[in-house]
């Protein structure tokens, strides 16, 4: 590519100044509609390589599915060795997930009853007829934190540009902002630098972003599906951030020829010509999305029988975790992994298979065990469906 | 200026530069050779061989972060009143090549964002108010010293040449690049050749879409991988990449047996983890001490190809997939240096920290948040003071006060002053030496392991650095190179082998190595801790020359000694953990501590946690 090419691209990339003067110094968390877009078109600067294209690494793309059937689960972490398609896997995602609707043009993506919410409750702010606002379907955002990113792009921060040019101390939402209802991947996070952990901590526990700082005090809520992949060999990750995510797959080196003859196939094939290789994976790619519409639907339908809650408690208890999120988390899976098979009630089996993801990191550390985590649990497992069986 | 034809030997780097001109896709070329063999003219000299006005970036190593991957343009943004964007050079080097001397020094932050921008092809600018994304589709070529140190295999992973490093110690060569260096080429002739590889590439270039690669040659190639203990699948796109963009090289529409060879010798065998077993075995295996060569199996037999699907053996293929494994199995086994599972510590002789190493140990952390401060307690962080001050300039002008001013200025008050909080990156790296001699009982070795082990927990979470040596036989070796990551540490404490001799200066030496080494990487703290019963009886002579005589019990006391006394004076912490059973100690550790200036444990009654409590006061 060429030079002349390059600064074509700079342009197009830069932001047009908005000069929306406003008298005084007052805080307007109002969008503006060039920010507004933001989330949903700012970074297809390339087609992402398609989900059901995938080979192999099903612990993961499981993981994922099973989060978007339902946010409550807390996230996914994914570690495993170099070049196994972590990033390839989580960027491809944003293309088989639903729709959500929200306020037009919101910036922090609320639907209408927490926007009335959040609005109404400011100063001087007259009352806002629901009839009078637009509603819009979006995509699920993605959003993407670099490690690079400062602290201020991601609470948000005030816009200089309007502070500069006008004087209005408008607030500039981050990337928090953007990833309301929606994924914040960071790969490598494990890398990620300890004050910007912190901050994810904190607004994980709450759900909201309090910023206050250079002279404004903005609240929004922020509640997100936090997904993080790296290799474990590069560093490891601080035990309170470990505990935020509610899964954790991991992805090994596939050793199958077959296997690795077809993913070289299919990223040359791709790479080729990626526009027809979308079009060959587009019905699949549109049937897996409607499977994860309908599990969505289905799952306040999905019930669990008092046994099988039992069991899961009985099998965290022997395994000695602490706390109670590893019940939670193992029921809200299953419950998730029920509707994605199209099943209405929660059995065993189900457990069995997302039990290993629920509470591999959830385990105590002991410097002298050598049995891994994954063994440890379906031992475990194992007697508690024994029991189970004999009873 | 010394054109790309008129280099002479590193015939492997020009060939692996070459293929990367042709098939920009394979993202990049590492070379490690040592100093003075030419390698960053080389790398230069790669720019006259791309077509006209392909953009050559070169990456100084004392890069910041905000010119690595872009930010705010103070001085147009502060002329124009509009935010103007600054492309970092990640993305300057878009469609063109990034160029890295001595990448192995360069600081882990530059490194992860390196990494990020290959992966995405894009840079994030998620900073100071910006949020942008800038092309940034690159090719890497790298150059170091491996006695520098090693590239973070994350980075690695992600190029897909290495080229084999291979001191240059040919004498007729050496003759050539004197001629070379001295002038006494023909300009025209330089000129020619220059042009005809050009000419060259440009017609590889053309041919590659018409390369074609079959199933079965696809197939010996993962095989390769798999057998070579290759982590993670990546690196196939990148073998048959480039075996094809070999075969368009030659002008041939069709991937040969020297292609495959090529690539194996350029993807694969610098990623090995391990020599070919008679089966391909889905157990990640350890890497075991340098298996002699000569012990190489007949390549693959019959039981590995059972799972291979055959269902195209039916075309009409010169050859089976069988005889094709085969054929790259002896290749791979031509090309294995002895050392082969030893490539970090390839030159570990020499590696005395350079004027370059303390240039870069200025303490420079990570920038990592603004605060209010003095102006002079700190660098100003320009950008957040902006920020604070901008919302008040209305409000200021119209202050009396600030009357006289003209318009256009900006009023910055004292209250207005962010200063930079820097973080130093890292803080200690405990490097383990682990005594695996013979005179280690079984049983002894099991608790200087769970020492370790709680050593480790503890450093995990103090987010300290760790590395692990352990010493037996002839030499000590890097088991772990400093890293984060204790779960790699614990895995390699658990498969090493006991037995041999106790090359204890050895380890000492390679310790103090690794220190100096991580020193150049902005580790301000090192302290050894050593679990050994003190008894040394291999000298380092041993070590270098396996043939010298053996050193008599005073030379190696002596070594020890002058060692210790050497690695006290230059300020490395020490820790000596006793394993020695008590009626046989001749007190051999006590002594060892002493030298160290150290602290003394003995293990048979220490506790694992009285050990860690005492690392922790360090």
């Amino acid at each position: 590519m060429t030079q002349t090419e390059t600064a074509g691209k700079k342009t197009a990339a830069k932001k047009t100044p908005a000069a929306k003067a406003k008298a005084g110094s007052t805080v307007t968390a109002a969008p503006e509609p060039k920010k507004a877009a933001a989330p949903a078109s700012k970074k297809k600067s390339g087609l992402a390589f398609p989900f059901t294209a995938i080979v192999g690494q099903e612990e993961m793309k499981l993981s994922l599915i099973l989060n978007i059937i339902d946010p409550r689960i807390g996230g996914v972490l994914v570690m495993g060795h170099r070049g196994t398609g972590k990033s390839t896997t989580v960027r491809a995602l944003a293309e088989v997930l639903p729709f959500i609707e929200r306020v037009k043009d919101d910036t922090y993506n609320r639907t209408l009853e927490q926007y009335l919410e959040g609005e109404e409750g400011k100063k001087g702010r007259a009352a806002i007829d629901p009839a009078a606002i637009q509603i819009e379907k979006i995509p699920v955002p993605v959003v993407d934190l670099p490690l690079g990113a400062t602290e201020d792009r991601v609470c948000g921060t005030i816009d200089i540009e309007q502070a500069l040019t006008s004087g209005v101390k408008a607030f500039e939402p981050g990337l928090l902002a953007q990833a309301n209802r929606g994924f914040l991947y960071i790969d490598e996070v494990n890398l990620l630098d300890d004050h910007l952990v912190d901050v994810l901590l904190d607004v994980a526990a709450s759900g909201k972003n309090v910023v206050e700082r250079e002279g404004i005090s903005i609240r929004h809520p922020a509640r997100f599906v936090l997904v993080g992949s790296g290799n474990p060999e590069e560093g490891e990750l601080r035990p309170q951030l470990l505990d935020r995510f509610g899964l954790h797959a991991r992805i090994i080196t596939i050793l199958d020829v077959a296997k690795r003859v077809d993913i070289v196939k299919r990223r040359r094939e791709f790479d080729d010509d990626p526009d027809a290789f979308m079009k060959k994976y587009s019905r699949e790619q549109q049937k897996l999305q409607k499977k994860i519409q309908q599990a969505k639907d289905l799952l306040s339908e999905v019930t669990m029988s008092d046994s099988v809650l039992t069991d899961i408690a009985r099998l965290c208890m022997n395994l000695g975790i602490d706390g109670h999120r590893g019940e939670l988390t193992i029921t809200r899976t299953a419950h998730a992994h029920a509707a994605f098979l199209g099943d209405k009630e929660v059995t065993m089996k189900h457990v069995k298979d997302i039990a290993g993801l629920c509470l591999r990191h959830r385990l105590r550390k002991d410097p002298l065990e050598t049995l891994d985590a994954g063994e440890k649990i379906d031992r475990e497992l194992a007697k508690v469906l024994g029991e189970a069986e004999a009873v | 200026m010394i054109a790309f034809t008129d280099i002479v030997g590193m015939d492997l780097a020009k060939k692996a530069l070459m293929l990367l001109a042709v098939d920009s896709s394979l993202g990049g070329v590492v070379i490690p050779s040592a100093v003075g063999s030419g390698k960053s003219t080389i790398a230069r000299a790669f720019a006259h061989i791309l077509p006209k006005g392909t953009p050559f970036v070169e990456l100084p190593l004392n890069v910041t972060e905000d010119r690595l991957i872009g930010g705010v343009d103070l001085e147009a943004t502060l002329a124009t009143g509009v935010r103007v964007v600054q492309h970092g050079v990640l993305s300057k080097a878009h469609g063109g090549v990034l160029y890295v001397d001595s990448i192995s020094l360069l600081d882990s932050s530059a490194v992860s964002h390196i990494m990020d921008a290959i992966s995405r092809g894009e840079v994030l600018v998620e900073r100071e108010g910006l949020s942008e994304v800038h092309p940034a589709k690159f090719m890497l070529v790298g150059t170091y010293d491996p006695s520098d140190g090693e590239v973070r295999m994350g980075l690695l992973d992600r190029i897909g040449i290495i080229v084999p490093f291979t001191a240059q110690n040919d004498y007729r060569a050496r003759k050539k690049i004197v001629n070379t260096v001295l002038g006494k080429r023909d300009e025209e002739d330089t000129q020619d050749e220059l042009n005809m590889l050009t000419g060259f590439i440009q017609a590889a270039r053309e041919q590659l879409p018409h390369v074609s690669i079959t199933n079965e040659q696809v197939q010996a190639l993962i095989q390769t991988a798999i057998s070579l203990g290759v982590e993670g699948n990546r690196v196939d796109i990148f073998t048959v990449r480039t075996a094809i963009a070999s075969a368009a090289l030659a002008q041939r529409s069709d991937v040969e047996e020297e292609d495959m060879k090529l690539a194996i010798k350029l993807v694969l065998i610098p990623r090995a983890t391990r020599m070919p077993e008679k089966e391909a075995d889905a157990e990640e295996m350890p890497p075991q001490e340098e298996p002699p060569p000569q012990e190489e199996p007949e390549a693959e037999d019959e039981n590995s190809q059972a799972d291979t699907p055959d269902s195209e053996a039916e075309e009409e293929q010169k050859e089976t997939p069988d005889m094709i494994e085969e054929l790259m199995m002896d290749a791979v086994e031509m090309e294995l240096p002895d050392n082969i599972l030893n490539i970090s510590l390839a030159s570990k002789k020499k590696a005395t920290t350079g004027s370059r190493g303390e240039a870069l140990n200025n303490k420079r952390g990570r920038f990592v948040r603004s605060q209010p401060g003095e102006m002079r307690s700190g660098k100003v962080a320009l950008i957040p003071t902006l920020i604070s001050a901008a919302p008040w300039q209305e409000t200021r002008r119209r202050d009396k006060k600030m009357a006289g001013r003209p318009k256009t200025a900006l009023i910055i008050t004292k209250d207005d002053v962010k200063i930079k909080r820097f973080r130093d990156k890292s803080g200690t790296l405990f490097i383990f030496m682990v005594d695996a001699s013979g005179s280690m009982a079984l049983n002894r070795m099991r608790q200087a392991k769970g020492a370790v082990a709680s050593l480790l927990q503890n450093a995990y979470v103090h987010r300290d650095q760790v590395a692990l040596i352990s010493f037996r036989g002839k030499q000590a070796q890097v088991l772990l190179p400093p890293s984060q990551s204790v779960d790699r540490a614990k895995r390699e404490l658990d498969v090493l082998p006991t037995g041999g001799g106790t090359p204890l200066a050895s380890a000492l030496y390679l310790g103090w190595e690794t220190a100096k080494q991580a020193r150049t990487k902005g580790v301000t703290q090192v302290m050894f801790v050593l679990i050994t019963d003190g008894r040394g009886n291999i000298g380092l002579q041993a070590t270098f020359e396996p043939d010298a005589e053996k050193a008599t019990k005073e030379m190696l006391e002596k070594e020890v000694e002058s060692l210790s006394l050497s690695i006290q004076a230059d300020g490395v912490a020490a820790i000596v953990i006793d394993t020695q059973m008590n009626y046989l100690s001749r007190g051999e550790a006590p002594k060892l501590a002493q030298k160290l200036g150290g602290r003394y444990f003995y293990l048979p009654n220490a506790k694992a946690e009285q050990i860690v409590e005492a690392v922790s006061n360090f």
